[in-house]
């Protein structure tokens, strides 16, 4: 019997009972869109889940030897990284690819939103999006605790501490999340359950429908270039393609691992073992979350104690929850572009985003403050230093969104720009500025409003 | 989208129900600062009811809300003291009345204090002269330091219920001054020239094991009889010499304080400076000798200071380190003959006196009537030990005694080269395995196997610069041992990690070679696929 005869009869076997000739029909016919913007944005997705797969990976394997428990916790990852052979390089693999799956989600999710590529139908598709993002914060702040060393547990205490400022159940969520009223070893536990367990099942779960949709719908065509005939095969074509980027993401995550295993030493991104977790020793300062957790952490700071008769904390986490709520909602909010209209505004949106997370997440790094030891920076110093980076970053994006993609359109960007700018330059405390610079844009989007309204009653009549 | 709009409001509705819950908090928070002590219900006695409604030159209370709430919050008994003092004009103004509620003592020691007619009258500015006035705020007004009742309040006398009339005579229960207060102290004139009556008098209470018992019976009530012993106390007693210190010039006066109180100036970190007080000053030690006849220095003070004991108690606050009493003794205060130094060292140095006094060196040392630790370490100027301290060369220290006292034992010269130059390998390779331990830490090496030799050689450096104390070469030898195979051990670490550190460049690089030639592949594939047809 010949090879293709045995692969056909396997074919047809397999065709009897799961009717998978029709899935590789639509493989074979399956197109990703060309034309309107680069393709790089295509493979955000699939570079994501390339280090999730890392991920599993080599979690699973530092689960071979890691013991959740007061002494055994710290004492596991200790053993893992210097007597299992090639235990460091899992553990400095499982780590840096942690970092890199959500650099790589955020630029995706970014590049989604730009590209207003969840547009109907597939407003389900960043929904679902929206949610593998949560979980993997999720995943980055319950695995950070689990080596049970210093750093991890003082992280931990002021990370779960703000939870208390979730109006009404705070402090009842707080207890829950941490077992107790204080970070213990029963926090540990619920961390740990919480990373191999709930959330990789929920995980896959939203993994399975995220892409379900991709294949089912397809790739997002850039806007006007919907019924362009160009396409490439997704199969062989695309998937190679794909590879060959996972190929040069695993060079350079072998790379990273190799030569910095302990991370580029800013903080957020070090895992440097260090000490084992003493609840007892006074927390030492400058203790900084995760970069991703930096923006938040940084407007936390922002707000004074109490604000107009509420807490500082709880004002500050409000605004971050209107922000995501925002985010998450995009695809209704911006009923423009569900008709196929474009919509500069929410693009502004999009790319002042950017500027303004980057803006505390600096502030948070403490740059250009001097300081060190006991120290401390010089916060005017910083606020400018942080200004004169953005500024330029902003520079940059502001050329190319006018001269590559002839935008116009910069009131959001405007305004987070005159904020920083006063707060930077001009030392005004950064809510003030903020609080001037919103006004400023809603006076110019009521301006604008208006007067669209006019033009469109003169047209009526 | 409906379900969604739901949901958003319902958020939005939670947090405002959180943010209206805390500023209702807080606004009931505020109130009550703005209430006022309601007194109407405690039946003030008319005289003390006149002191609370009298108002200042500006027309506002002169006894203010926080004391109205002290008095207030005052036992019924306190009260009615306060009351009999108003009646009996030992309290005469409401302005000496809010001075003492300003005090805020326990509701005890305010009883206490009403109790004593001596400090009511004596705290009232219009009773008294600048020498008999307790000032109640000695801040604002000021006054020698004796003369202050917050700290005599404070004092450990007072806490054990001890008053004026403790030591003044009388009683705290007359309102007028009575003879007898003057019987028990010579005449004012004379008390102020002639000290030697301090001793005894301090001592009517502080020798009686029995009266001591009844106060403090873990106090030792021998001080009296050991400073008859000591220079100072030969010098009052026997000499009359009334410049030397006795028991009120470091203990003080009023508001005396035990040496476990920092405030005290017979706190371990403030022994350097109340003797000082007297031994830095050029003009006091002038004309004064040591036992050898050779003039008082003024300089220990300031040698202490830069001395490795100065900065550990001065400094870092290690209340183990010796200060002036723990070598001079306390109350029987003399200095420490030759033969006497190095039992006043070796009380903290066993290790290191045990050694000596099993060498040659100690033989020399006695035969020449040489203090022995002093020799080498100095006094009061004792600096941290360094390696270079045993020098050979001209100049340096073993050579300056050998030089003179033993040239015809080249040997010794010999010995103490090689005690240095082993605990100088010893040094340098600790410090070697530290670069190399942060080395290996950096680049994601174990350094914890280095970090133990590190720690054994640490040890055996320790123990050799200790061992050099006893002068003896097979000694020395026995202990370096453990350290310079520790140091062979740590290079046999630190080539292993570098060896590591190798290995996993180059896998990386033979990784990373495999991966790019299947990326060359598949990129090669891809170009293949695509090519036109």
């Amino acid at each position: 019997m010949s090879s293709s005869t045995k692969s056909n009869s396997l074919l047809d076997w397999a065709d009897q009972r799961y009717q998978i000739r029709g899935l590789i029909e639509f493989l074979k016919h399956k197109e990703v869109p060309i034309g309107g913007h680069s393709m790089v944005w295509y493979y955000l997705g699939g570079t994501t889940l390339f280090f999730f797969t890392i991920q599993i990976l080599s979690g699973l394997l530092l689960l071979l030897y890691y013991q959740p428990g007061q002494d055994t916790s710290y004492e596991t990852i200790r053993y893992i990284t210097t007597k299992v052979p090639f235990g460091w390089l899992i553990r400095s693999v499982h780590v840096w690819s942690a970092h890199l799956m959500i650099l790589s989600l955020v630029v995706h999710m970014f590049s989604t939103m730009l590209l207003k590529a969840y547009r109907p139908p597939r407003e389900m598709t960043w929904v679902t999006g929206f949610l593998l993002f949560s979980i993997s914060l999720g995943f980055g702040f319950s695995g950070y605790l689990l080596p049970w060393n210093e750093l991890a547990y003082f992280a931990t205490s002021v990370g779960t501490d703000s939870v208390k400022s979730v109006p009404v159940i705070g402090q009842w969520l707080l207890e829950v999340m941490r077992g107790g009223p204080d970070v213990t070893i029963n926090t540990l536990y619920r961390f740990f359950a919480l990373h191999i367990v709930v959330l990789p099942i929920t995980i896959f779960a939203v993994i399975g429908m995220h892409l379900v949709m991709i294949q089912r719908q397809g790739m997002a065509p850039p806007r006007g270039h919907e019924t362009s005939p160009r396409g490439m095969p997704f199969f062989p074509n695309f998937m190679l393609r794909d590879l060959l980027l996972w190929l040069m993401c695993l060079i350079g995550l072998m790379t990273l691992a190799v030569f910095l295993p302990y991370g580029p030493g800013l903080p957020g991104v070090e895992w440097e073992l260090g000490l084992k977790a003493n609840p007892l020793a006074p927390a030492y300062p400058g203790i900084k979350p995760e970069w991703y957790f930096l923006w938040i952490y940084q407007l936390l700071k922002e707000f004074p104690a109490h604000l107009f008769g509420v807490e500082g904390p709880e004002a500050a986490l409000g605004l971050v929850s209107v922000i995501m709520g925002i985010w998450a909602l995009i695809p209704w909010l911006d009923r423009k572009s569900r008709q196929g209209l474009p919509t500069p505004g929410f693009t502004d949106y999009g790319n002042a985003s950017i500027l303004f997370i980057g803006y505390l997440t600096l502030k948070a790094w403490d740059l250009g403050g001097g300081g060190g030891g006991d120290v401390l920076p010089d916060p005017a110093a910083v606020a400018r230093t942080c200004a004169i980076i953005i500024l330029g970053v902003a520079a940059v994006q502001i050329a190319i969104r006018v001269l590559v993609y002839h935008h116009w359109r910069f009131t959001t960007t405007g305004a987070v720009l005159l904020q920083i700018i006063l707060h930077g330059f001009f030392g005004m405390s950064y809510l003030l500025a903020g609080a001037i610079s919103f006004v400023l844009a809603m006076g110019v989007y009521i301006i604008r409003y208006r007067g669209r309204e006019r033009v469109f009653e003169g047209a009526k009549s | 989208m409906k379900n969604l709009s739901c949901l958003v409001v319902a958020l939005l509705l939670t947090f405002a129900w959180g943010t209206v819950a805390r500023a209702n908090e807080a606004q009931t928070e505020a109130t009550p600062d703005t209430e006022v002590t309601d007194l109407s219900s405690l039946n003030l006695p008319d005289a003390v009811e006149e002191f609370f409604t009298a108002t200042g030159e500006g027309g506002e209370p002169i006894l203010a809300e926080s004391e109205r709430a002290y008095y207030a919050g005052l036992p019924e008994h306190a009260r009615k003291l306060v009351a009999v003092a108003v009646e009996n004009d030992l309290v005469s103004r409401p302005e000496h009345l809010k001075g003492l509620l300003d005090l805020d003592l326990r509701p005890d020691k305010f009883e206490l204090m009403f109790s004593d007619n001596c400090i009511l009258c004596h705290s009232d500015e219009d009773q008294q002269s600048e020498e008999t006035w307790m000032r109640l705020d000695p801040e604002a007004d000021a006054g020698p330091s004796h003369l202050s009742l917050p700290a005599f309040l404070g004092g450990a006398h007072f806490r054990k219920g001890l008053s004026c009339s403790g030591c003044h005579g009388g009683s705290p229960d007359v309102l007028e001054m009575v003879d007898e207060i003057y019987d028990r102290w010579p005449d004012f004139d004379t008390r102020r020239e002639d000290r030697t009556w301090i001793p005894e008098f301090c001592g009517r209470c502080h020798s009686d094991p029995a009266f001591m018992r009844g106060y403090n019976p873990a106090l030792a009530t021998d001080q009296v009889a050991k400073y008859r012993t000591s220079r100072h106390g030969k010098k009052l007693l026997e000499e009359g010499d009334s410049g030397v210190a006795q028991c009120v010039s470091c203990h003080g006066v009023h508001g005396i304080l035990g040496p476990q109180s920092r405030n005290s100036p017979v706190h371990p970190q403030a022994i350097p400076e109340t003797c000082g007080r007297c031994h830095s000053d050029v003009k006091l030690m002038e004309g004064r000798t040591k036992p050898d006849g050779t003039a008082m220095p003024t300089d220990q003070l300031a040698q202490y200071r830069e001395s490795v004991h100065g900065k550990a108690l001065l400094e870092r606050g290690d209340l183990g380190a010796p200060a002036c009493n723990d070598c001079h003794g306390n109350h029987a205060a003399m200095p420490p003959e030759v033969s006497h130094v190095s039992q006043v060292c070796r009380t903290c140095h066993t290790m290191n006196a045990k050694l000596f006094d099993g060498s040659k060196h100690k033989r020399a040392f006695e035969k020449n009537q040489w203090p022995e630790c002093e020799t080498c370490h100095g006094k009061h100027n004792i600096t941290k030990t360094f390696d270079a301290m045993l020098g050979t060369q001209p100049g340096e220290l073993c050579y300056n005694c050998h030089a003179r006292y033993a040239k015809h034992n080249p040997n010794c010269i010999a010995t103490a080269d090689h005690f240095r130059e082993t605990i100088q390998t010893l040094a340098e390779a600790e410090e070697h395995f530290a670069e190399k331990e942060e080395w290996m830490a950096e680049h994601g090496l174990d350094a914890g196997d280095l970090e133990g030799v590190r720690a054994d050689l640490h040890d055996a450096l320790r123990t050799a610069r200790s061992t050099v104390h006893a002068f003896d070469q097979s000694d020395f030898d026995e202990v370096a041992k453990a350290g310079l195979d520790a140091v062979k051990v740590g290079h046999e670490k630190v080539s292993a990690g570098e060896s590591e550190f190798h290995y996993r460049r180059r896998g990386l690089v033979i990784a990373i070679l495999v991966l790019v030639f299947l990326a060359v592949v598949l990129a090669l594939k891809i170009r293949e696929i695509e090519r036109p047809t």
